[in-house]
């Protein structure tokens, strides 16, 4: 509208001030817009010109002010007073200085002994660049993020099969797709970013097919929802795969020149060395090339290598090519459609008409964009061929104990129809491609006082990276890269607490949590994980002893800390969403972003990065720490600046140089943070046309990304259909591997029965131990869009959306049991039970039943009044889950992790359960609307103010619109 | 429709207000009030205009924002409320009028006794159609609303103008007659009302969301705790539950007072008529709370139900 | 000008952006605050001028879940503005927009009960009813950047499900939109007239596939020389 109203002025924008800065409340990391009036904020927008969010928002975007102005922020520093108990919920505030000097004296000593008795972990936090450098400078091993509990299984498939991943390491190609397949998205992984992006592609006239057992959120505006059975993703994916086989509908061009397909495997059953690459003297991969009938190197550009056939090799040794090998596994009965129709609830007609249809977009709709680039051995290249079939998968996918080989099966999917890093398919973010796997080994060891030789996380490709002593013993906490989980990329942070109240492997002195809700939603087995947090040992000391927990808000687990630090909400803040981090980078554009404060901290709390920066100082890191022994970096700013990982490259790829003139790799420009702010706090650097596809063999870009420090080589990248690492380590169980071994016999069986170099399907572990007929329905979790990756109870505004979480279940499963819609019900699984309402639907499986997950809250926690919904009828699923997986304890004793036996990711959806309507005769709360278990009241935190009954936010009062009594009196009806 | 416990005593007081208003005007004019004295009459008046009064203050407890009550006059024009409002305080100049002419005998009585008449009638007709008007609610968007509220005010009113008479010893079985066949009348009426309400018609989930193929079912109201729309319009009641208080209410408004003017027709004590009353206002409360507690606004259907 | 909204059923998925958008530019709006009760104890509940319903239609398992974003639909004959006895309510002539007057309502709730679609709530604290004002704080402030002047639920919305414009103009967005996508008013029945219009989900798009032999049998996948 531009037409001149004879209206008041509504706003007065001489008092209003636009800061930008970058959300913090999802993972999607979207540029916002903030209007600022007398120090309040007016309104928080998407920033039209930025890269994520092209100016959208989501609700908790809209709803950044009452997150702002929770009643459960955390005031100022506490202690646990003295002489109470720990979860009691009794603190004493303490000051800053008081402290720092505690718990510097505190891991001064740790690092001076034994450094892994500090074990370090952070939750949704986005800096893992800069808490993992504290971590290893601090000399300690037991450090991770969150993502052993939430997408390793997603990161690891994809960067040990193609270099990239979903989510955040890539992406669909929205504009040119024409055949859209999501996977086990619930309503999150990605928010906006997935949102423009199916916007975009119903537009366009893609159909969009959603894999879920529930239709909810994005799965609402599929064209076509397939009601998978929870945890056969695999079987789906593979099935599908065979049909491509049989009907040779595969892109073999692509397998040849840009995959492992061809390359050539020893055939040695039973003996040292099957299943691993024949190499020649340089260690190279070899192919048949078909031009001299013979062995060639497979990184020659010159040869026309045989996809498929059993040679010998030169030494004599039989070989045959990978393809060969997935063509015999893969053509096997128990993936024809039929019988995965058995399998995933899916017929075997749509199984093979989606594989069809896909089939169709690759082969008969091939898209090309004529644009001049160079392949990776500097051959010119005319055009992109373009297969515009795309895919995403994430949690419903990752949460599996089969999730790791489940993705591999849907990567493959995209492979054999040629769909990575073309126009239409899937496409790497960048710094992504990374060469298959980046060559970072976890670090082993520590000692005292000093820096690990590597990062605490890595990338193993061989027994030798495993993280174990001469025993074979894990080294970590959470037992991390060893033969529990030996691609454990992402830690397993869910094993944190009980091991280490277990002493197993050992105990620890101190756990730093930043951001993790450990007490409560972020664990499995919740109640139990209370009590070991409370636990003692025959002295009266407390298992864990020491535990520091740094947050914004009154979470559970506040209350079980012994020093709370409290930090900054995301308005208050300078970060940086780092290159070397997790960066903003869209498909076609190298991007990161900042943060920096749009409002005064009006309390005693600091961020979090601050306080790293400033306690890596006191102890003295040697990154941290000048000649003169005295503390390098003034603040966070200042080491942002100029801390360089390598030469020229620093957490902020834009605006190097001296004079800011220099992108990607150059000196510190002590000017940097102003560029961004005066760019909207965000730095992209676009890739040319002859840089945006087939990057893994595309010298131009390669090239580029070399010089930024992305990859080490400007080498080819090959996909890794075929998975030597994975071999090798199958080879370690089967106990012909020339390296370490696991002794343990139950270590033997999951290496060979899970390491397969090719995915495969298998049913979950849980499930695998669980009597289907005693509990017959899976149960999973979803979170709801408006509160993805941030657990918001704390905001007024998103909590009258959802105070309370029901049992979804199918209407004619709820029918047959005699549950009525908002009857409440028993929820058992192998683990205990729960209390909760149910609400019955069309849109599910009928097997599945699932719940908005983190709605439940405990009574007193997150600033709400005792009587609010989240703790009275809100529930948890994470009671029935158990971080330790059911049945025999084959483990020398002890239970195994619930995790996926490769990365150690968190199965937290192999739950199954049965379900009973609540009886009036037997049940302690009949007639009670209330959920169970139930748990002691959280104490308020000292000087905290409860909230008054009436909110009435506005940032300056209103300007009415005043109708005249003209009108009033004049006008009749229309 | 959520029963505002002052909007109930508003409508049923003011309408026995405006009915005794109604007799007490007619009277004047048919010649019936000529049993009473003028004193009386003036009475028989402010009893009137009392209930009037009560009703209407009820009424602005029901405001949200009662200071701005004064404005409710500004539309005429269109607003059956304003109407309502308009008519009712012009009641009152009128009404002090009539009683002024009564006190003095002034010879335009007839005048004044009429104008008040027809004002309390149209004041009644225009509260009837604050709610007839609503084509959200079905229950209440017929001419049978503004026929019944006319037929309760005149019985109530009624009713009262024979229980004054009985104490100023000016009772007249003839008018008891009358008011016992406006009675019938009335509960006639409201019989008629029940049988077409429970006839299903009206809007359903499928033409408020326009999934009109389909079964449509409301997975998630999009809150989980009640809002105003659910306060206001989401008032349930139990099937059975609703059938006893109908036939309570039946008894209570029109069966008892029946039977109580038959035994005053056959010669008890006409002061029994004031027993009459009181069970017919306390009725007529039930069945104004039952007015509103089955009316079902057509919002409910975005709330998940499959009609109205 | 008949200004209001089209809301497309095909590529909403509920996320509620529209809804929280709403309430926090209207908070600070024209007619703020959108009080909230009890924000942080049983029940919250507050004002907001913008809901969302999710609905399934069809049973399973050929279900649809439909997700419905619901906000004041502008009518052209608006029964809220005819029962106002203060005059608060009231229709622009200029743009057709439906307001209240803040300073004039008395809060006596008449003008929700006349409204079919859920679209005025009364603030409980202010005791005056709130209700979709189309930002008219937003459309016409010059000193926005002009693709900034919309409905703060429009400019939020990341799956464009909700598009701003002249109804009156043949040629206006809403109005191709509305004529190519068959746009419906909810509950016409009622003779309101509302202005916003619903695009009904598009019918699922078929997709054609590779025929396949009617002989089953694997088909003989041959080395084809291909230079790496």
């Amino acid at each position: 509208m531009t037409q001149r109203q004879d209206l008041p002025q509504f706003e007065d924008h001489s008092k209003q001030e636009h800061r930008y800065t970058t959300c913090y409340m999802c993972a999607c990391r979207c540029g916002i817009k903030v209007t600022v009036e007398d120090e309040k904020i007016r309104f928080v927008q998407g920033n039209p010109d930025h890269p994520v969010n092209k100016g959208v928002l989501c609700a908790k975007g809209n709803s950044a002010i009452m997150k702002q102005l929770s009643p459960a922020k955390l005031t100022q520093p506490m202690l646990r007073k003295p002489g109470t108990e720990r979860g009691a919920g009794e603190f004493e505030p303490i000051s800053w200085d008081a402290a720092l000097d505690m718990l510097t004296a505190r891991l001064a000593n740790i690092r001076a002994t034994d450094p892994k008795k500090l074990a370090y972990f952070t939750g949704r936090d986005q800096m893992q660049a800069l808490t993992g450098l504290w971590a290893s400078q601090f000399g300690t091993i037991n450090w991770a993020a969150h993502g052993g509990f939430c997408s390793v299984n997603m990161a690891a498939a994809g960067l040990y099969t193609m270099g990239h991943s979903f989510w955040e390491f890539g992406d669909p190609d929205w504009e040119n797709t024409k055949y859209f397949m999501m996977w086990g998205v619930a309503e999150d992984h990605a928010s906006n970013p997935i949102k423009l992006g199916l916007k975009r592609i119903k537009e366009r006239g893609a159909k969009f097919v959603a894999v879920n057992p529930v239709r909810t959120g994005y799965q609402a505006i599929a064209d076509e929802w397939i009601s998978i059975t929870p945890g056969t993703d695999g079987m789906f994916a593979l099935s599908m795969v065979q049909v491509l086989l049989r009907e040779g509908l595969i892109d073999d061009e692509f397998l040849i020149r840009y995959t492992n397909a061809p390359q050539l495997v020893i055939n040695n059953p039973g003996k040292q060395g099957d299943g691993l690459l024949l190499r020649d003297a340089e260690g190279n991969p070899q192919i048949w090339d078909q031009h001299t009938s013979g062995v060639q190197s497979a990184l020659s550009p010159d040869v026309a290598p045989a996809l498929l056939g059993e040679y010998e090799a030169p030494c004599g040794t039989p070989v045959r090519t990978a393809f060969s090998i997935l063509m015999e596994k893969y053509m096997a009965p128990e993936y024809a459609p039929e019988a995965a129709a058995q399998v995933c609830g899916i017929s075997a007609d749509d199984i093979q008409r989606i594989a069809l249809e896909m089939a169709h977009v690759a082969f008969k709709e091939t898209i090309t964009i004529d644009t001049q680039w160079t392949d990776w051995a500097g051959r010119e290249q005319s055009q992109f061929i373009g297969r515009p079939v795309s895919m995403h998968a994430m949690r419903g996918i990752s949460a599996h104990s089969n999730g790791f080989q489940t993705c591999r099966a849907i990567h493959l999917l995209q492979v054999i129809l040629g769909t990575i890093d073309c126009p239409g398919g899937h496409l790497a973010k960048p710094p992504f491609p990374k060469h298959i796997v980046p060559p970072i080994k976890p670090a082993k060891g520590n000692a005292p006082n000093t820096p690990l030789e590597s990062a605490p996380l890595g990338f193993p490709t061989q027994p030798e990276d495993l993280v174990i002593d001469e025993n074979g013993q894990p080294r970590r906490i959470d037992k991390a890269y060893s033969w529990d989980a030996p691609i454990a990329n992402h830690g397993l942070m869910h094993m944190v607490i009980s091991n280490a109240v277990a002493g197993d492997p050992y105990p620890i002195d101190t756990l730093m949590l930043f951001m993790a809700n450990m007490a409560w939603n972020s664990s499995m087995n919740t109640a139990q994980t209370m009590d070991m947090l409370r636990a003692k040992d025959h002295n009266g000391d407390y298992k864990i002893p020491f535990i520091v927990t740094c947050d914004a808000f009154h979470s559970e687990t506040v209350n079980f800390s012994d020093l709370v630090l409290p930090d900054t909400t995301f308005l208050e803040r300078y970060d940086t969403i780092s290159m070397l981090d997790r960066p903003i980078s869209e498909i076609d554009a190298a991007c990161d972003s900042i943060r920096q404060p749009i409002l005064a901290i009006d309390r005693d709390v600091r961020s979090w990065q601050e306080v790293m920066v400033d306690l890596a100082g006191r102890l003295k890191f040697p990154a941290f720490t000048n000649d003169e022994g005295q503390p390098k970096y003034q603040d966070y700013k200042d080491f942002i600046v100029n801390f360089e990982r390598a030469p020229g490259i620093g957490f902020l790829a834009g605006w190097r140089g001296k004079n800011g003139e220099k992108s990607l790799r150059g000196e510190p420009n002590p000017n940097q943070w102003q560029a961004y702010k005066d760019n909207q706090c965000f730095f992209k650097f676009d890739l040319e046309p002859n840089q945006k596809y087939m990057r893994h063999a595309n010298k131009d870009y390669m090239e580029l990304a070399k010089e930024a420090g992305w990859v080490g080589s400007t080498d080819q990248i090959v996909i890794e259909l075929y998975s030597e690492t994975l071999q090798k380590f199958r080879l370690a169980g089967q106990g012909l591997y020339d390296g370490p071994q696991p002794t343990q016999k139950h270590h033997q069986e999951r290496l060979k029965t899970y390491f397969d170099p090719l995915p495969f399907y298998y049913a979950p572990l849980e499930q695998q131990r669980t009597d289907a007929k005693e509990y017959p329905f899976y149960a999973v979790n979803q979170r709801p869009m408006f509160m993805y990756h941030s657990w918001d109870s704390q905001n007024s505004w998103l909590r009258q959306i959802m105070s309370q979480n029901y049992l979804y279940m199918h209407r004619s499963k709820g029918e047959a049991l005699g549950i009525k819609d908002f009857g409440w019900a028993w929820i058992e699984s192998h683990n205990g039970r729960i209390r909760a309402q149910v609400k019955l639907m069309e849109g599910v499986n009928p097997e599945t039943v699932w719940t908005w997950n983190a709605i439940g809250k405990q009574q007193g926690a997150w600033g709400l009044s005792d009587d609010a919904n989240e703790s009275q009828q809100g529930f948890l699923m994470n009671h029935l889950i158990n971080e330790l997986l059911p049945g025999e304890n084959e483990a020398g004793g002890q239970r195994m992790t619930n995790s996926d036996p490769i990365t150690g990711q968190a199965a937290w959806y192999d739950l199954r359960v049965k379900i009973t309507p609540v009886s009036d005769n037997d049940d302690e709360l009949a007639g009670q609307n209330l959920s169970w278990p139930r748990f002691d009241k959280v104490k308020p935190l000292p000087n905290f103010t409860p909230a008054t009954k009436m909110s009435s936010y506005s940032s300056h009062p209103n300007i009415n619109l005043s109708r005249g009594w003209r009108d009033i009196f004049s006008r009749g009806e229309k | 429709m959520h029963p505002a416990f002052s909007v109930l005593i508003f409508t049923v007081t003011s309408g026995a207000g405006y009915g005794l208003l109604a007799w007490l005007g007619a009277g004047q004019l048919l010649g019936y009030s000529q049993s009473y004295t003028s004193d009386q009459q003036i009475i028989l008046g402010v009893i009137a205009m009392v209930l009037v009064s009560i009703g209407l203050l009820s009424s602005t407890m029901h405001l949200a924002n009662p200071k701005n009550a004064w404005r409710s006059f500004s539309r005429f024009r269109t607003s059956w409320l304003s109407r309502e409002a308009v008519f009712a305080i012009l009641l009152y100049p009128v009404a002090a009028l009539y009683a002024a002419a009564l006190f003095w005998q002034w010879s335009c009585i007839n005048w004044l006794a009429g104008l008040s008449m027809v004002l309390a009638l149209i004041t009644l007709f225009s509260t009837s159609m604050i709610y007839a008007s609503l084509k959200t609610i079905r229950q209440w968007n017929t001419p049978m609303v503004p026929a019944l509220f006319m037929a309760y005010a005149l019985s109530s009113g009624g009713l009262l103008f024979l229980t004054v008479s009985g104490f100023f010893d000016a009772f007249s079985p003839q008018l008891l007659k009358t008011v016992t066949g406006l009675v019938l009348i009335t509960l006639a009426l409201k019989m008629v009302y029940f049988f077409w309400q429970g006839k299903p018609q009206g809007a359903t989930i499928q033409t408020a969301t326009g999934f009109s193929q389909a079964s449509v079912r409301l997975l998630d109201a999009g809150h989980s705790a009640p809002t105003f729309l659910n306060r206001e319009f989401g008032y349930q009641i139990a099937a059975d539950k609703l059938l006893r208080l109908r036939i309570v209410m039946t008894l209570v408004t029109f069966i008892a007072p029946l039977v109580m003017f038959y035994c005053v027709l056959q010669g008890t004590a006409a002061e029994l008529l004031l027993v009459a009353w009181v069970m017919m206002m306390t009725g007529l409360l039930l069945e104004r709370w039952l007015f509103f507690a089955e009316a079902r606004h057509v919002v409910r259907l975005y709330h998940g139900e499959q009609r109205t | 000008m008949k200004l209001g909204l089209v809301i497309d059923l095909d590529t909403c998925v509920g996320c509620h952006a529209c809804g929280t958008a709403c309430k926090q530019w209207n908070t600070s709006g024209t007619i703020g605050p959108l009080s909230d009760e009890r924000p942080y104890e049983k029940d919250p509940s507050g004002s907001w001028l913008n809901r969302i319903r999710t609905y399934e239609v069809g049973d399973s398992p050929h279900s649809k879940t439909v997700n419905m974003p619901m906000s004041c639909m502008h009518c052209e004959d608006a029964a809220c503005v005819t029962v106002c006895p203060t005059g608060a309510s009231y229709k622009r002539e200029e743009d057709g927009i439906v307001l209240i007057d803040q300073d004039k309502c008395m809060g006596c709730n008449l003008c929700s009960w006349a409204c079919p679609y859920g679209a005025r709530e009364l603030d409980p604290n202010s005791g005056t009813m709130k209700k979709c004002t189309l930002c008219v704080d937003r459309i016409y402030d010059e000193q926005l950047p002009e693709a900034e002047r919309q409905p703060a639920c429009v400019l939020t919305c990341p799956t464009s499900s909700r598009v701003f414009g002249d109804f009156d103009d043949p040629d206006s967005q809403v109005s191709k939109l509305s004529r190519q996508r068959a746009g419906q008013q909810l509950m016409p029945e009622l003779g309101y007239n509302p202005v916003n219009t619903y695009l009904p989900p598009r019918n699922p798009k078929q997709q054609d596939q590779i025929k396949v032999s009617a002989v089953q049998g694997i088909k003989q996948l041959v080395n084809r020389i291909i230079n790496r």
